[in-house]
């Protein structure tokens, strides 16, 4: 009985899937990056414990709005009989529509954020209605954070958060529409965090920049080799001037 | 891909004027406040792309135009809401290490916005190496050289 009901969601998902990507134009592939020859392509998607973290929120609401929702109707029929039973319906699918259309909304979620990784830069794509794809190349990151909740710990996830310069905070548009902040990269929600931290922060150290504006890092080093050829021949003349007085 | 050159572009593709209507009309009665600026933008905007850099320009009475180098890009964004995606349009947006959160240009109405993005992303700040520091291998002429040598001939001459 359970197996036939998996069947029918997976079915009646991949249906709603094949919807989105011949209606709606949502790419079915994950991203590229242009590589150059010999370059190696990281793809990957969240990890499943930040499926199974999302479905335990999405439980959770969904537990305490049906309660909410089950509270107002009792008390409408304890009052008045004929005009409780009369919002039986409306009052069952305002509890469940919502919470079908939100935990699809996970499974989309979840199916649609890649992230990709380069010798040289990341990519990160989110989104179902509007995709949104962003890309950072390494040498222009600033810091890089790792935050994970005690839920999250459990589940075994953590967030990896890359920041460049500029703008802080995501601002508000002219027209009061909240933005989202562009010069930050999220990988929400991977099993591995700690491990694409290091691999970010390494490949970051290989870049020469110090940081914006100064392109090389000249200062280290020091006198030309034929500059200081000279100062030793000059140092010898005087030497020899020394000895010979 | 290969053959994509980005000089090509000048105007934006004439789906973006019908992108612009139907965003307009889904704001209900915005409608007629939403057109005409819009419409506007759409007739004036101008687009250059060349070796170094890029520029917009648009608007009729408050005319705006935005200069950048390739050089100075942070991140490139591409988003794609559902009514882009049937006209096959997409938005890329430019960051730069400027103080405002929200993006610095805005390329709208771009049908080739993949390569155009590929496109600078290959020119974009650490997205190469940087050959041209380590071509020191011709000897340096410069004052100080020949100053020290000066005065290794000077202490020369006085043994």
């Amino acid at each position: 009985m359970s197996s036939q009901v998996e069947r029918a969601t997976k079915w009646m998902y991949g249906g709603v899937w094949g919807i989105l990507t011949q209606w709606f134009r949502v790419p079915d592939h994950p991203p590229t990056l242009p590589a150059t020859p010999g370059e190696q392509i990281r793809s990957f998607r969240p990890s499943e414990g930040f499926l199974r973290y999302l479905k335990l929120q999405f439980w959770l609401t969904f537990l305490i709005f049906d309660a909410l929702i089950l509270i107002a109707w009792s008390a409408v029929t304890a009052a008045l009989p004929i005009i409780g039973l009369w919002f039986a319906p409306l009052a069952l699918t305002l509890g469940i529509v919502p919470g079908a259309v939100a935990y699809l909304a996970i499974n989309l979620r979840y199916d649609t954020t890649w992230y990709v990784l380069s010798q040289r830069s990341l990519r990160i794509r989110s989104g179902i209605w509007v995709i949104h794809e962003a890309t950072i190349t390494f040498e222009n990151i600033q810091n890089v954070t790792v935050e994970s909740g005690p839920i999250e710990r459990w589940f075994g996830i953590g967030n990896v958060i890359v920041d460049t310069a500029g703008g802080g905070e995501g601002g508000k548009s002219s027209h009061g529409k909240s933005l989202p902040n562009f010069h930050r990269g999220e990988i929400a929600g991977i099993s591995n965090a700690a491990e694409i931290r290091q691999l970010i922060l390494s490949r970051l150290l290989l870049s020469k920049s110090v940081g914006l504006g100064d392109e090389t890092y000249t200062a280290s080093r020091g006198w030309p080799a034929e500059h200081a050829a000279v100062l030793r021949e000059i140092r010898d003349a005087i030497r020899n001037n020394i000895v010979t007085e | 891909m290969t053959d994509f050159d980005p000089g090509r572009i000048e105007r934006p593709d004439s789906s973006l004027l019908k992108y612009y209507v139907i965003m307009s009309v889904l704001t209900g009665p915005g409608f007629f406040i939403l057109i005409l600026p819009l419409f506007f933008k759409y007739e004036t905007l101008r687009y250059r792309f060349d070796d170094e850099g890029m520029s917009m320009s648009w608007g009729v009475l408050y005319r705006r135009e935005v200069h950048l180098t390739y050089r100075r890009i942070q991140d490139i964004h591409l988003t794609r809401n559902i009514i882009q995606r049937w006209f096959g349009l997409a938005t890329v947006t430019i960051q730069t290490a400027s103080g405002s959160s929200g993006p610095e240009m805005s390329i709208e109405g771009i049908l080739e916005a993949e390569p155009l993005r590929d496109f600078l992303y290959v020119k974009m700040r650490g997205a190469r190496e940087h050959h041209e520091s380590d071509s020191g291998a011709q000897p340096p002429q410069d004052e100080a050289l020949t100053l020290l040598r000066e005065i290794r001939d000077l202490l020369r001459s006085r043994t």
